[in-house]
Formats: C-alpha cells, structure tokens, sequence
C-alpha cells in the first residue's frame, strides 16, 4: 500500500491539468498566428494584409516559444516543489487555486510588483543586464530544436541550420557569463564567490557534454538535429541511447519474422550486419557505450545548469544564494525563470539526441495502431471529425501531436528524474567537482569516442 | 604572526622577481568575510570571521554573545521553582540534561536520596532526549552538505515520535520541566510505556535505513572522509567531549566514567572511533549513540521497578538547604556540569554552567585552517553545536 496514494494523485490531476493548458495556450496562440491570420488574410487584395500575413507566419516559431516558456517554467516550478513534497513526506504548496495550482502564478505577479533593489556599490547597468544575458539563449537556442520536436512542422522552420545542434549548445553555454557578470556586479563577496565557482564549473563540465553530444553526430553522421530526431524514427530500438541506430537491423529483422511479407530475415541482417561476430561485438560496444554516454550528458547537463548535487555556484548552506543573493523581484525573477528553462532544454536535448524526439517507444511490430485491422476501424469512426479538425481548419496536425506529445512526456520524466536526483543527493565539494570532470567524465568520453569510431565501421547504420 | 606572514611574502616576492623580471606580477589579496550572523547554515547566530584567500580558510574568528541571555545571573533572581522550568531553554534541543544536572546538583547539596524509579525514569526521558537530538542533528547535518530536501525529513519522523512521547508525559514537547529537583514531574501510563517499547522494537530498522541512504553514499564520503581531523590530543587540550571527543578516539563517557544515576546497572558500550577522528567518524559515533540509547532504553523498560517518583513539595516554596555542589551529565553534545551555591533561601547563592558547546566551539579555528570554504559546513555541522548553549 503506499502511503501519500491521495498526494500521488492528486499531484496526477494537477500536472495533466496544468500540461493541457500548455498545450492548448501553445498550439492555440500557432494556430491564430500561424494558420487563421494567414489563411484569411492572403486572398486579401491589399498589400498591407498581404505583409502582415507574411509576418504572422514568420514570427510563429518565436510565438511559440515566447509563450511555451513562461507557462512551462510556471508550471516546473509547481511540480518541483510538489514531487520534492512527496518524496520528502510533506504536501507541497496546496493552498492556492485548485490544490495549489495556481502556486507559481500567485508567485510570478507578487516577483513582479516587489520593489527592484540595486545595492549601493553595484555596477547598475551590468546588474541588469546580467539576468537578460542569462534567460536571453534560453530562447534562441530552443528555436532550432522546436522543428525537430514538432516532427518538423513547416510552420516551425524560422531557419534551416545545418549546424543546428552545435548552435544550440553555443546558445547554452552563453548563460554562464551572465551569472559572472551578476556574480560581480552584485557587490558582494558571496556573490562573487558564486560567480567565479560557476565559471570554473561550466568550462570543465561543457566539455563531456559536448564530447558526448560530438559522439552522437559522429554516429548519426550529422549535425542537423532535425535529421538527427528523424533517424531514430520507428521504436526504442532505433533511439540513439541503444548504439544510436546499431539495433535498426535486429528491429527490421524482427518486424520481418512478423509479417513475414518483406524481405527475408537473413538477407535483412547480412545487409545491416555484414561482418558476422565482429558486428555482434561492434552491436553491443555501441550499446554501451551510448548508454554511458546518455549518463554522462546527464551528469554534464546537471553541472551546466546548477543543479544539485552541482549546485556549487549558489549552494545555499555555504554561499547563501551564491550569485543571485543581491537580486529580488523581476530581476530575481527572471533568473529563476531562466533556470528552469535550461532544464527544460538540456532534458529536451538529451530527447532529441537520445531518446528518438517525437518518437513512439513502442516499436512498429509492437505497436497497434500500425496494423489495418486496427487502424482502419479507428478512421471510420474517427474521420467526419478529424476531416474538419484536420484538413479544413488544419486545427490539428496528427503528426506534430503525437511528435510533440511524446517530447513533453519524454521531458519531463528526465525533469522528475533531476528533481529525483535533487531529492537524494548531498552536494559536491569546488575541488572534487574539478577532480571528477577533468579526471573521469573527459577521460572516459575521450576512450568512448574512440571505440565509437572503430566500431561504427563494422555495422550499416540507417540504410 | 602578520608581520612574519608578510615578511615571508615579501622574501618570495623579491626572489620571483629575481628569477624572472619580465613576467608581471599577479596580485592576490586575502579577503575578509563574514559568515553570519545571519547566515542559512550557522545554526542560530554564530559570527565567524574569515580571512579567505581565494576559497581557502586561513584564519578565522568565532565571534559569539549574540545569544547571550544571562542565563547564570537569572538563576540567581529567580525562585528554584521558577529556575528549573527556564533552564531547559539552554539547550533547547535536550532539556532533558540540563533539568538533569540542574536536579542532580541541588540534590548532592540536599543529600536526598531520589527514589529509583524516579531514578528509572530519568535515564529512559533522558535517553530518548539524546536520540531525538542526535536525530535533529543528523537532518541539520545533511541540510549543511547540500542534500537539501531529501533525507533530512526521515529523521524527523522518528523524532516526531519522541516529542509526542514527550508531550504526553511533560506536556511539552521541547521545554519539559520534567525532572525535578527530588525526583521527576509526573509518572506516565501504563501504555505509554507500551509505546515506546513499540518503539524502540522499530528504531533500530530505522537507524539501518537511514545509514542506508547515508553512510556509504559517494559523494558523502567525499564531503566527510578525512575532511576536519580532529588528533587526540588537541581535543583534549580544547576540552572537547561528547561524540566529538570519543570520535577521536577517547573512550571519555561521563555514564562510564563517573557512573551517576542507575547507569553502572545498565549494560551498554562506549562507542570509539579511533581511526582519524574525522567528521565521517562523528557521524558514525552519533549514530552508534543512538543504537546504544535504544538499548539502554529497552534495558530500562524491563527493569523499571514500582515506588514513588517524587520526594520534595513541587511549590513556589521549594528550597534547597545550604551549601556547594556540583553535578556532571553526559548530554548529548558532552559533559554539562553545574556548580551551585546555595544559601537556604528561596533563590541560589550563585550558579557557574559548564556547556559542552563552548569547549566543542573553541576547537573549530583550528579545524578550519586551510580547509575550503565547502568544509566549514561539514566540519562545523559535525561539532553539533547549540548556539544557546555556548552563550547561555
């Protein structure tokens, strides 16, 4: 029997109620600007109208994401403190709105109405441009991978970047230099202290990051995340944390022995397994390695966001709040925001590189709703309402649905997994943190890189 | 000791430049920083001054008295019977002990003779007293290592448990005016007795989940092992007891030592840590402790005769006869001692406390130096330091 069941769910009803809104506020805002304004206004025999629906649909990715973060961080904010309640055996905030849903909300506005305090000594204009700097690449560099978690929506294509996954992990890195400039605009030696920890840790841990991110690319033989979430299309067993694509073989060979209508499953392996027991041995090199290397982007994300039990910059026990300590009100709030945002991204990176983006766990053979006598039935009955949703108003697009449906599950469970991590662990010391990303994680994704390279060649990756 | 310090940097200043006159000269400067007294993980009002350079401790200074509520001289305006539910505001966290010694003294002086299951009783409150505190500090403990939300709670059930204990036999839950002077306040039920009988059956499954999580946790390890080692023989320059002392490798235990009460009935080990002495080991001794008081507390129950609790009138009359005495108890933080001076009337003469959080207090400058600013948590959480009870 377990204990808060009644917590439990009403922490269910809360998040599903709360990612509903997201949804709606998120596709609905698209939908308006995207597609209605457009669609109205194209015909239209004005030029003026004409601009202005060629505008609509050019700032839409930026819509998305300028609504998607304020509602989404609210909503973190909530459930962190809810889940850390229940593992901790208290209720969490419960008193505001329908079982404290509207916590982070009541939050937000009293942030925003408190007094803005500068402190005496603090260099004015880098204490208010150092939370901007910090939230700012939180935005721009979540647009590339908004096609890719949307199963590449036309609507959502602001700019095709063939770079795309290194701009991202450009963008992420800019943060740290607005919690220097914060850290020492601030005035204060806590502060300071906070500062300078968060540099040191942020050059250490990017680079395992990055190494295991190179890694991926080197397997997916390319940098576009978009391509990259498309690869991996098809079931868990061709999601890059299992060999990235070393399995696609077996999935086929197996959806093969099943319907028994393709090719034969011996000429299916011998096209994606040529060289016998040394692809045996190339498969199971790239399993682990890939799963390895999906705890090591873990561990760098945790580092390069400030998360327990990386929290270094601004560990409460020891720096009181390290390099926000000075900082209240909008601008306390804006850093807030921007952490939760980086969380949210890295954990959507990690989806995207590893975790197949928009993809269905289930396997095609496995998955029912591949088969006809499924399917069919289901659009009978499905389809006067779906044609009007779908082709006339274009209010739902089946594929970003399920793509973006499955991103925000995938997400936030690695989100309840860092809030899991949060929950348990003490924090590190500045000096073992140095010792632990210079002398183990850089190390051992060095070697991977290595292994991952040989024994890429002795397997057929996404043919 | 500047000026040699100083004289030092300049002597390597001039050989640097000697050796290699064209590399510029990189500055460092030491930095002075306050932690406290308003700081989350000072444990009350503690001000210590740090000389930092860079996030290394080099010198620091503990500046204490923001607590200071002249706790001595109060005892001296005050009736007995006023005094002995006001002193268990020194260490807020075992009453208990402080009531004990305060009794114990005034009793020597008396010559009365407490009645044993009086005795009995106050070796059970006691002792559940030392767990509940032990536990606070275990949470508090972890608080200060960064594990911020996670276990710390645990503890708290358990000791949750205590207080209600507590509750219902002193009708407090943290100042219980329990002990008396001649005895102890109340005799409990019959089934509060079962209860925590019940109790201690679990705890010491409770202990083993809680060293679970804890103990042999990696990054724990990391953050206690040989970080603050404290030798032999400077913690008993310092005057260092309790767990901080017997981490160390003395088996010094007040209930051993100079048996008072009904302990030398009582079976129970003095726990020894005698591999460093470092915060890992004081951890470990306080959790041996709380084993070892759960026995203690499961011995009592099965041995707990039946007579009389009480020998003096509990009124605003209570007097204690003429004369010097002094009574040591082992709290949960060390050894807690208090000199009286009686002079027949309603009020004391004089009173003299010796805390055990001023002695384990003094030995933190020495720990710190040359340790990083991430250990003066882990060290001075470990010490288990009461703020009211190092100033008084």
């Amino acid at each position: 029997m377990i204990p808060n069941a009644a917590e439990i769910r009403k922490l269910s009803v809360l998040s599903f109620s709360w990612l509903t809104v997201i949804f709606v506020a998120v596709w609905g805002v698209c939908w308006l600007v995207g597609i209605l304004i457009p669609a109205l206004l194209a015909n239209s025999s004005f030029d003026f109208a004409r601009a202005v629906s060629e505008i609509c649909e050019a700032i839409t990715p930026l819509l998305a994401v300028m609504v998607f973060i304020p509602i989404n961080a609210m909503f973190m904010v909530l459930m962190e403190r809810r889940v850390l309640a229940l593992f901790t055996r208290r209720n969490g905030p419960n008193r505001v709105g329908p079982d404290g849903a509207l916590q982070t909300a009541a939050d937000a506005i009293k942030l925003l109405l408190k007094e803005d305090i500068t402190p005496t000594g603090a260099d004015a204009a880098m204490f208010t441009l150092a939370p901007i700097i910090f939230f700012a690449p939180s935005i721009f560099g979540a647009i590339p991978l908004l096609a890719a978690v949307t199963n590449n929506n036309k609507l959502f294509q602001i700019a095709d970047l063939p770079t795309g996954i290194f701009f991202v992990l450009a963008a992420s890195s800019i943060p740290v230099v607005g919690i220097v400039m914060g850290g020492w605009a601030s005035n204060n030696k806590y502060s300071l202290m906070g500062g300078l920890r968060s540099a040191a840790q942020a050059i250490s841990y990017e680079i395992p990051l990055v190494l295991s991110i190179i890694t991926i690319c080197l397997l997916a033989g390319t940098l576009d995340v978009v391509s990259i979430a498309k690869q991996q299309s098809g079931g868990i067993l061709n999601w890059n944390i299992l060999g990235g694509g070393a399995l696609t073989g077996l999935n086929k060979a197996i959806a093969a022995f099943i319907s028994s209508a393709g090719p034969p499953i011996a000429e299916v392996i011998k096209t994606y397994y040529p060289y016998g027991w040394l692809s045996l041995i190339g498969v199971i090199v790239l399993c682990l390695c890939t799963i390895i290397l999906f705890g090591i982007y873990l561990i760098g994300a945790c580092a390069e966001i400030n998360r327990i039990p990386f929290d270094l910059p601004e560990a409460e026990s020891e720096l009181v709040s390290g390099y926000n300590t000075e900082y209240s009100g909008i601008k306390f709030a804006i850093f807030f925001l921007a952490e939760f945002t980086n969380l949210f991204i890295v954990s959507t990176i990690a989806v995207v590189m590893f975790l197949g983006g928009g993809d269905c766990p289930l396997p095609t053979w496995l998955n029912p709703l591949s088969y006809p006598a499924v399917y069919i039935p289901l659009t009978n009955i499905l389809s006067p309402i779906l044609s009007l949703l779908i082709d006339k108003i274009h209010l739902i697009n089946p594929d970003t649905f399920w793509a973006a449906l499955w991103v925000i599950l995938k997400t936030y469970s690695l989100v309840f997994f860092a809030i899991l991590v949060r929950g348990t662990l003490p924090r590190f010391r500045i000096d073992q943190l140095m010792d632990f990303g210079w002398k183990r994680l850089v190390p051992i994704t060095l070697v991977i890189f290595v292994l991952v390279a040989f024994a890429r060649g002795v397997i057929n990756f996404h043919v | 000791m500047t000026s040699i310090q100083s004289a030092c940097v300049r002597k390597v200043k001039q050989k640097k430049v000697a050796i290699d006159t064209q590399v510029p000269e990189f500055k460092t400067d030491e930095m002075i920083i306050n932690l406290g007294p308003q700081h989350p993980s000072t444990h009350g009002v503690l001000r210590l001054i740090l000389t930092l350079d860079g996030e290394v401790v080099k010198h620091t200074e503990c500046v204490i008295g923001h607590l200071h509520r002249a706790q001595e001289w109060q005892g001296q305006n005050r009736t007995w019977f006023q005094y002995q539910a006001l002193i268990d505001r020194v260490d807020y966290l075992s009453g208990m002990f402080t009531s004990w010694a305060l009794c114990a003294a005034a009793e020597k002086i008396d010559g009365a003779v407490v009645p044993e299951r009086a005795e009995y009783l106050r070796v059970l409150v006691a002792e559940l007293n030392r767990i509940s505190s032990h536990l606070l500090w275990l949470g508090t403990y972890l608080i200060d290592l960064g594990a911020l939300y996670g276990f710390p709670f645990y503890p708290f059930i358990e000791r949750e448990k205590i207080l209600t204990f507590f509750e219902e036999v002193a009708g407090q839950r943290m100042m219980y005016n329990y002990i008396r002077i001649g005895g102890v306040q109340r005799d409990p039920k019959a089934s509060w007795f079962k209860k925590v009988e019940e109790f201690t059956k679990q705890f010491a499954q409770r202990i083993d989940e809680y060293e679970a999580i804890v103990t042999e946790n990696p990054i724990f390890l990391k953050r206690t092992k040989d970080v603050g080692i404290l030798n032999k023989e400077v913690a008993m320059a310092y005057g260092v007891t309790g767990p901080t002392l017997r981490a160390s490798g003395v088996a010094y235990d007040l209930r051993r030592f100079k048996p008072y009460s009904v302990y030398p009935k009582l079976e129970f080990t003095v726990p020894v840590y005698n591999k460093h002495g470092d915060t890992w080991d004081r951890y470990m001794a306080r959790v041996q402790e709380m084993r070892e008081s759960n026995e203690i507390i499961k011995q009592v129950l099965d041995m707990l005769p039946e007579g009389e609790i009480m020998t003096k009138k509990q009124n605003a009359g209570l007097r204690v006869k003429a004369g010097e005495g002094f009574a040591a108890v082992e709290s949960p933080r060390g050894v807690l001692g208090c000199y009286i001076i009686s002079n027949g009337s309603d009020k004391a003469y004089r009173f003299k406390w010796r805390n055990p959080s001023f002695s384990n207090l003094s030995v933190l400058p020495p720990l710190l130096e040359n340790r990083p600013l991430s250990d003066i948590m882990a060290i001075f959480g470990s010490l288990d330091i009461i703020i009211p009870d190092v100033d008084r």
